[in-house]
């Protein structure tokens, strides 16, 4: 919608909602739906295994709208953010594990966090607002620099957040897994949540401050000029960002009880970077794409790589297989569409256009 | 001080293969503004193709050597033409985008190929020998590195100054297409960029096999990213800056090896990172790059 129609359709009576926000919260909703609808299904007809899929995936997904957050309105390639991730999952862990394991895990937890024990929820929410601080504190850092050197620095972040994790062997376990969190969490609280955190996604990136940032990602020089207040902004971004994805990590633990630190470096890094690049790092519906197209083309690869038969033909085992493709896939997307499966396009243009058209076939026959 | 001068020896034959690898992202960074994410694959190439052949029957190290070096720059050249020159004229995210994809590839390939875990590769071990030097105890790889590095410097060094394409491609740093009205063709120039960043990134991967003995898929990846701190330390694009800031790496990295406790030895990449980060705060263009403000002309 061009200005002067935007214009126009305000000064004409008043609508209930601000337009633009109707139409943030319209695809929101259709992306919360859709995103729901997923995961009752599974919930009802699925096999655990197909469960324990699609629970990864929606965890997935919010790690990849808390990258998006970031990286598809600053445009500024983040790969730190498998780091946050596990962050959230540690702080969830450290603070919600019985007291009991803890004494045999971490008996020498520094600030005497060896014998506090909260309910789950809270360990959630304390997990989400450390990652958030720690997020705030790295973000001050991050927003000084621009373009690769920015890049550099999520990396940074990634190596120290593990480094810390492996050497801290008193507070974090170390490379040992970290083992008896409660499992309070199943498939319908992460599709909950995994709606809860699109809708916050959608409503950022429409919001006056999305739409600044976005520009500033266009165009830094036109974007200052006109008054955008781009550190702040990408700031802004950061802390969200950095909190989706710890969201993400802290029901990881829950859901699945027993962490790794090595399960939360340069892998999920990648994994998730490729999800958000190939449905379009640009939108949000990209993200949902993406997550799917991925975790179901690997699924399936991953049945090939363990060796399959094929009409009589045993094929071997191929290791690497599903990274090989996966690499394939980036580079494929990069050569051919380079702005993702939705072209950073979000659910409900691309539902207006279809109508569009349909309207315009009918009118034509 | 005997200590101190093996040590600092040691920082200058380490912040070496730093400065090789960064080089090499700087040149290419410099010429099409690419941010080269599988340079690093580079040394698994080299790691990879000397493992074939000497599967093969090859034994010589120096044939095995220059094996090695003539596949690296003969990938860099291809993947110059098949995945990078789609994408030259893409915005610089989806450059480097496409190198990660490219990185991931070549990974995965050794690991389908050959095998997930670490190979040996002892041919160079050779070279891990110990001589005694006024009575320090030096290896001769570390002489090699230091002595290697600075003729391979010196001969990029000629190359930019001396010939018309070395010209060429100091004025495509600048602008690229003013070099292309003067009649250089533009894919000559990239495609000399990557063959000089993928031979000295086959320099450095030969030391960084010789000193660990073995090769595995993700080996590359830890010195890549060495080497792209190293290129931001130094200034991104600017190569002497490459080097200055691969030596200076080099530095603390041992000084690092050398001060923490073995304790604490999971935290010396850490270290490294947040010491840089440290740096980039307060000289966020780098130590010999130039502040550049927004709107400016030449970049």
């Amino acid at each position: 919608m061009n200005t002067i129609a935007f214009a126009e359709r305000t000064r004409g009576g008043r609508p209930f909602l601000d337009a633009r926000l109707a139409g943030n919260l319209r695809g929101a909703l259709w992306l919360a739906l859709i995103a729901a609808a997923i995961g009752l299904f599974v919930m009802a007809f699925g096999s655990p295994f197909i469960v324990r899929l699609t629970a990864t995936a929606f965890i997935n997904l919010i790690a990849v709208v808390g990258l998006q957050i970031f990286m598809g309105n600053s445009n500024v390639v983040n790969i730190g953010h498998a780091g946050f991730m596990a962050l959230g999952a540690y702080f969830t862990a450290i603070f919600a594990t019985p007291v009991m394991i803890k004494a045999t895990m971490i008996p020498n937890a520094p600030f005497g966090l060896a014998g506090v024990e909260v309910g789950a929820l809270y360990a959630f929410l304390i997990s989400v607002g450390l990652t958030s601080l720690i997020g705030l504190l790295s973000g001050l850092v991050l927003v000084r620099l621009a373009g690769i050197a920015a890049t550099i620095l999520t990396i940074s972040i990634l190596v120290i957040v593990q480094g810390v994790l492996v050497t801290w062997t008193d507070l974090f376990r170390g490379a040992q897994a970290f083992f008896g969190i409660p499992k309070v969490v199943g498939l319908g609280l992460i599709v909950a949540a995994a709606a809860a955190v699109l809708v916050v996604a959608r409503l950022f990136k429409g919001s006056r401050a999305g739409v600044q940032l976005r520009a500033s990602a266009t165009d830094p020089l036109a974007a200052e000029a006109m008054g955008v207040d781009v550190k702040r902004l990408r700031l802004v971004a950061w802390v969200l960002g950095s909190a989706v994805v710890g969201c993400a990590g802290a029901l990881y633990a829950l859901y699945a009880g027993t962490i790794n630190a090595r399960a939360f470096y340069f892998h999920t890094a990648f994994l998730t970077l490729a999800m958000s690049i190939v449905g379009g790092m640009r939108s949000v519906t990209g993200a949902m794409v993406g997550v799917a197209l991925l975790t179901v083309l690997l699924e399936l690869i991953r049945i090939v790589e363990g060796g399959i038969t094929v009409f009589g033909i045993a094929f071997p085992e191929m290791l690497g297989l599903s990274g090989l493709m996966l690499g394939v896939i980036i580079v494929g997307v990069m050569c051919f569409r380079s702005d993702g499966f939705m072209g950073g396009h979000e659910i409900e243009e691309v539902v207006t256009a279809l109508r569009r058209r349909l309207v315009a076939r009918k009118r034509e026959a | 001080m005997d200590y101190l001068i093996e040590q600092a020896l040691n920082g200058f034959s380490i912040g070496a293969q730093y400065s090789l690898l960064a080089l090499g992202l700087a040149i290419v960074f410099s010429v099409m503004g690419l941010v080269n994410f599988a340079h690093g694959e580079f040394i698994g190439v080299a790691g990879y193709a000397m493992f074939a052949m000497a599967a093969m029957g090859m034994t010589d190290p120096l044939l095995l050597v220059v094996f090695a070096m003539a596949t690296v720059t003969l990938v860099a050249l291809v993947l110059e033409r098949i995945a990078f020159r789609p994408v030259r004229n893409a915005p610089s995210t989806t450059g480097l985008l496409t190198a990660f994809g490219v990185g991931i590839i070549l990974q995965n390939l050794f690991l389908l190929m050959v095998s997930p875990r670490p190979k040996a590769v002892p041919e160079l071990s050779a070279l891990n020998q110990t001589v005694d030097v006024w009575g320090h105890n030096f290896t001769i790889l570390q002489f090699l590195e230091v002595g290697v590095t600075t003729v391979a410097i010196a001969g990029l060094v000629w190359f930019l100054k001396g010939t018309r394409i070395g010209l060429a491609m100091r004025a495509a740093a600048l602008d690229f297409t003013t070099v292309r009205l003067m009649g250089m063709r533009a894919n000559r120039v990239i495609a000399t960029a990557f063959a000089i960043s993928g031979l000295l990134a086959s320099i450095a991967a030969i030391f960084f096999i010789a000193r660990r003995g073995a090769i595995d898929p993700f080996m590359g990846l830890l010195p890549v990213l060495k080497a792209f701190v190293a290129c931001v330390l130094g200034g991104f694009g600017s190569l002497p800056g490459a080097v200055v800031g691969g030596l200076l790496l080099g530095f603390v990295e041992v000084m690092l090896i050398v001060l923490l406790p073995d304790k604490l030895a999971g935290l010396r990449d850490a270290s490294v990172f947040l010491i840089v980060g440290a740096i980039l705060v307060f000289r966020p263009q780098g130590i010999l790059g130039r502040r550049v403000e927004l709107g400016d002309k030449t970049a």
